[in-house]
């Protein structure tokens, strides 16, 4: 049997006397888009930021394709196939955007390219093409991230863990903030990625979780409280009443 | 195509170019005219250019303060001066320092590069103060003395060879040599490597999730940095004859940041005519009072305030926009 691309056992941390992850296990399918939901402070953040290496667990395990990756920094997390954005934008903001781009995917070049010059990096050039037209950046590369919309800041930051051809892209709230329309577009951006990538994400407007996930993980003081198809998730009687107060 | 920080780069280059020609202008002039005085001035605003350099590569490109660079200029100056003093060669001179350099780099990176911001600008401080005063306290090396006497050598450069003591030669040579430690650092900072040093001083904390560890970048800018102070330093004793404790002491770190502030932070060409001026206005303001340090403190403050980005930070991006409209569509 083939191992699924990443699978969660048992993690969990502590922050003094909370346990902000407690026990959490499950797997994510390949191209599939897998998303956690939760309310505040249910320890989704703290989730990615133990599997992406962030933050180091107390107990558990993180494989990615079956190989335990657990505890590592997050340059081998990366290594190992894995990327991820940030709720907060987390951007090199005085760079231009296709810089930021180049950055994230100047890895794909061979090692002894990082010391010749810029402009013979064909392979993270092309990549960054890619991204700026499928990302609809292309009018914006020359300018700096610090010039962009919050929208656009929030598609060049899933743009950018995109970059390096990941195998699993974690994605934490990429609509955060975003206008009605930009997050339908970000929506079908998204989905459209899943051909390539397999995609776990944190996500609050409901609507687009039903629509995008094929499988939601829902989240409750640090543990989980449900898995499933959406549908089955959203008549789940406890988790109504953990996510919306009422049964 | 050429992206924005590749054509800044290129921008540098064309004021090196500027600064080259004013140099060698003052080198006919000074040849022409005799001058002993001033060719040599001129040569120590290029070493503590190259120093400055250093200091750029860390402050302007890699975002780390470092307020201990005279460290390893200073130790380049002595060991530069104690071979010369045994083996009057250049060669061997610029060998040792580099080598020394390079492993001092690599033991102080290892130390300063487990902390970050101010706590990294006050271990790099201590570092060299602790230097300083061991070198101060130790009769081997002159203590507050320094080490006097060095001989002038010939520098042996295969076809044709140049004296220390020639005023025009020794400044001519220095010049090619700066102007190869500016082109070796100009070419790193181009490169993959040297857009990982912009990052870090951009955004620290995203590097990791980019596949790269930071230390290793850091570690490497550090050691680069210190190969060029150090290297720098070891021209000192050529030109002065002598080396003393001030070399290492924090004036000449903090002047060293003052020079790359002052000409334009992570523009690189900023760090030689930063310190061209500064070196100039000291000597022009010195031989009126001897209070010259309070004239050139308010000059700094000046502009800090006045020209935040330099003078060379100010000046670029004019020609960063001549030179984007010069190319292709």
């Amino acid at each position: 049997m083939i191992a699924p691309i990443l699978e969660i056992r048992d993690l969990s941390i502590n922050f003094g006397g909370l346990r902000a992850v407690d026990q959490v296990s499950f797997s994510v399918e390949r191209n599939c888009i897998t998303t956690v939901i939760g309310p505040n402070g249910a320890g989704k953040s703290t989730l990615f930021n133990l599997i992406s290496g962030a933050l180091r667990p107390r107990n558990g395990q993180v494989l990615i394709e079956g190989v335990d990756c657990t505890g590592q920094p997050p340059y081998r997390m990366q290594a190992a196939g894995l990327a991820r954005s940030f709720q907060i934008t987390n951007l090199f903001d005085e760079l231009t955007v296709a810089e930021n781009l180049r950055l994230a995917a100047q890895i794909l070049e061979p090692t002894t390219k990082i010391w010749r010059p810029v402009r013979g990096s064909t392979i993270a050039q092309a990549r960054v093409d890619e991204l700026l037209e499928r990302f609809s950046l292309t009018d914006k590369a020359r300018h700096s991230v610090a010039e962009l919309s919050h929208g656009e800041q929030r598609r060049l930051e899933v743009a950018v863990a995109l970059a390096c051809k990941p195998k699993v892209l974690l994605l934490d709230e990429p609509t955060q903030g975003m206008s009605q329309g930009d997050t339908q577009d970000t929506a079908e951006l998204i989905k459209s990625l899943v051909h390539d990538v397999t995609i776990v994400l944190i996500e609050h407007d409901i609507g687009l979780v039903m629509s995008l996930s094929d499988h939601v993980i829902v989240m409750h003081q640090g543990q989980k409280l449900a898995e499933g198809p959406p549908s089955e998730v959203r008549a789940n009687p406890a988790v109504q009443t953990a996510y919306f107060g009422h049964a | 195509m050429v992206d924005a920080l590749t054509r800044s780069m290129r921008a540098s280059h064309l004021l090196l170019a500027i600064l080259v020609a004013a140099s060698l202008v003052v080198a006919a002039i000074g040849a022409a005219l005799g001058d002993i005085f001033y060719l040599r001035l001129a040569t120590e605003a290029l070493i503590f250019g190259g120093l400055a350099i250093s200091v750029d590569i860390l402050l302007g490109y890699t975002g780390l303060l470092s307020l201990g660079q005279a460290l390893y200029f200073g130790l380049g100056a002595y060991l530069s001066a104690l071979v010369l003093m045994v083996v009057p060669s250049f060669w061997a001179a610029i060998a040792a320092t580099t080598l020394a350099s390079a492993v001092a780099g690599l033991i102080g990176g290892f130390i300063v590069n487990r902390v970050r911001g101010v706590y990294f600008a006050l271990i790099t401080f201590g570092m060299a103060q602790v230097a300083a005063k061991i070198v101060y306290n130790t009769r081997a090396l002159g203590a507050s003395d320094g080490l006097i006497g060095v001989p002038v050598i010939d520098i042996n450069l295969g076809v044709t060879s140049i004296s220390s003591g020639s005023p025009v030669g020794f400044f001519l040579f220095v010049l090619a040599l700066i102007v190869v430690m500016y082109a070796l650092a100009a070419y790193l900072l181009d490169t993959p490597f040297g857009r990982l040093l912009i990052a870090l001083r951009a955004n620290e904390a995203r590097i990791p999730f980019l596949g790269y560890r930071t230390m290793t970048p850091r570690l490497a800018a550090y050691v680069v940095a210190a190969v060029i102070a150090g290297v720098s330093g070891a021209l000192y004793p050529m030109l002065r004859g002598f080396v003393s404790p001030e070399l290492m002491y924090f004036e000449t770190s903090g002047n060293a940041v003052i020079t790359v502030v002052t000409g334009g932070t992570g523009t690189l060409v900023g760090a030689l005519y930063g310190s061209a001026l500064l070196t100039l206005l000291k000597s022009v303001i010195g031989s009126f009072t001897p209070h010259h340090l309070i004239v050139i403190g308010i000059l700094f403050m000046g502009a800090v305030i006045f020209l935040p980005k330099g003078i060379m930070g100010s000046i670029r991006p004019a020609i960063e926009r001549m030179l984007a409209r010069g190319e292709k569509p």
